[in-house]
């Protein structure tokens, strides 16, 4: 079987790390799939969806880690105005560190539980907030 | 779901308030349930694909932007497109969802027969605080005498003016109905008229200037990001399209923050006014005090 589902939410800061193996596990619980993988993705281009041990030391040294990488202060060509928007495009990190980060997980289902490791926990990654941010989260098996 | 530490700012004081003076609600969320209308709004403002926005979010983009309170802009449209994009009474709806947070501001269309009467509901009836006019979509010069009973009865409540001055994004919009020397005799001929030349009449910003440093009752806000970043813009309206001693010693009483949002970036510009190498007092007047003299009258 294959059960799809979406969840739309708000988010709070311009770089944040969302905790969602919470709304992961209610999904996969939810569909009654006992043996199977369950995939999340975002969909937007200015988030990410990783998995990492959730730790506010973790969460703090990538979000250094990235704005070094991707600083805010670089002449980069997307801060412009976007005529089919009619507005500004201020995010170009935003899109850059969404290519580094991935936009989605994967995680096999066994016995009805997710799968993962002691010290995975999965997040979703805003880059652009505050927003209003919509995951799907697909679970397939039986 | 669980979130990562933020950062809550702390109430203040009036004194030290944070306003944004130039703010279009038209995609707030408790304004549009009905479809039609926020289609409508899409293609009369010209703005697409950002949906509608929850008050928790406002309130969320206004706590990292560091801001207290939001100046709300009806825009009536009724003659020049004949729609009217957000009424006074969605701003007063608005309002009276956080009075604490929105003071609104009344949108009419001067060459609309019932405008005056439209005004005066909007000062006496329902409260709101000034009126917001667009010389360049409306089809009006500022001295035109559609015009003038408009400003009378802005006087006689007391209240400014917002001109989206130079430029708009807007489509169907003339710039040259906005240009800030046609305001020269506006600010003349009614120095008890205080007004308000958005975005400095870019890019018109060194006459935008000249009017205001003649003119006591003339402001401009900031609310311009037409190139580049909100770094790189505002640095250079305030280095080199003006001289930043111009605003530091001889307009600081008349500049305010504005950001024209949802059209450019609240959080990104109001962040900017702090390295913009302007004084710290300088920085406070803009950034709240000339907006609640603007707001409620010169001393």
């Amino acid at each position: 079987m294959i059960d799809t589902t979406t969840r739309t939410f708000l988010t709070s800061e311009y770089n944040q790390f969302v905790n969602i193996t919470d709304l992961v596990s209610g999904a996969v619980a939810e569909s009654g799939v006992r043996e199977g993988a369950v995939t999340v993705i975002s969909k937007h281009t200015t988030t990410g969806i990783t998995t990492n041990e959730a730790l506010e030391c973790l969460e703090s040294d990538i979000h250094e880690f990235l704005a070094k990488l991707i600083p805010e202060d670089h002449p980069y060509a997307h801060a412009r105005v976007l005529k089919d928007y009619g507005s500004t495009a201020g995010n170009p990190t935003g899109h850059l560190k969404s290519l580094l980060m991935g936009n989605h997980a994967h995680f096999i289902i066994r016995d009805g539980e997710v799968d993962k490791g002691g010290a995975q926990e999965i997040y979703f990654c805003e880059f652009d907030g505050p927003s209003e941010r919509t995951i799907i989260i697909q679970v397939m098996g039986e | 779901m669980r979130s990562g530490p933020s950062g809550m700012s702390a109430p203040c004081s009036v004194n030290d308030m944070f306003i944004d003076v130039h703010v279009h609600p038209a995609f707030y969320e408790p304004i549009n349930g009905d479809g039609c209308r926020e289609r409508m709004r899409h293609e009369t403002l010209g703005i697409h694909k950002n949906g509608t926005a929850k008050l928790e979010h406002i309130f969320n983009q206004m706590r990292l932007a560091g801001l207290d309170a939001l100046f709300l802009l009806a825009q009536d449209y009724c003659v020049a497109e004949g729609v009217v994009p957000v009424t006074n009474d969605e701003v007063k709806q608005l309002v009276d969802l956080a009075p604490d947070r929105f003071m609104g501001f009344a949108g009419v269309d001067p060459h609309d027969p019932g405008a005056n009467d439209k005004l005066e509901r909007a000062f006496g009836d329902l409260g709101l605080q000034g009126l917001n006019l667009h010389p360049g979509r409306q089809r009006f010069y500022p001295m035109d005498s559609c015009a003038q009973r408009l400003y009378d009865i802005c006087e006689a409540y007391n209240r400014p003016v917002m001109f989206h001055a130079g430029m708009s994004w807007e489509p169907n919009t003339l710039s040259r109905y906005g240009r800030p020397v046609e305001f020269e005799e506006l600010a003349a001929t009614r120095p008890g008229l205080r007004f308000c030349l958005s975005g400095f009449g870019w890019p018109w910003v060194e006459e935008a200037a000249m009017v205001m440093v003649k003119y006591p009752n003339v402001y401009a806000d900031t609310g311009i990001l037409h190139f580049d970043s909100a770094r790189e813009f505002l640095k250079r309206l305030f280095t080199h399209e003006l001289a930043a001693t111009w605003v530091d010693r001889s307009l600081r009483h008349q500049v305010m923050f504005g950001s024209d949002n949802p059209r450019f970036e609240q959080i990104r510009m109001a962040r900017m006014l702090d390295q913009l190498g302007l004084r710290e007092s300088t920085v406070e007047l803009i950034k709240g005090s000339n907006a609640l003299e603007f707001l409620n009258g010169l001393e």
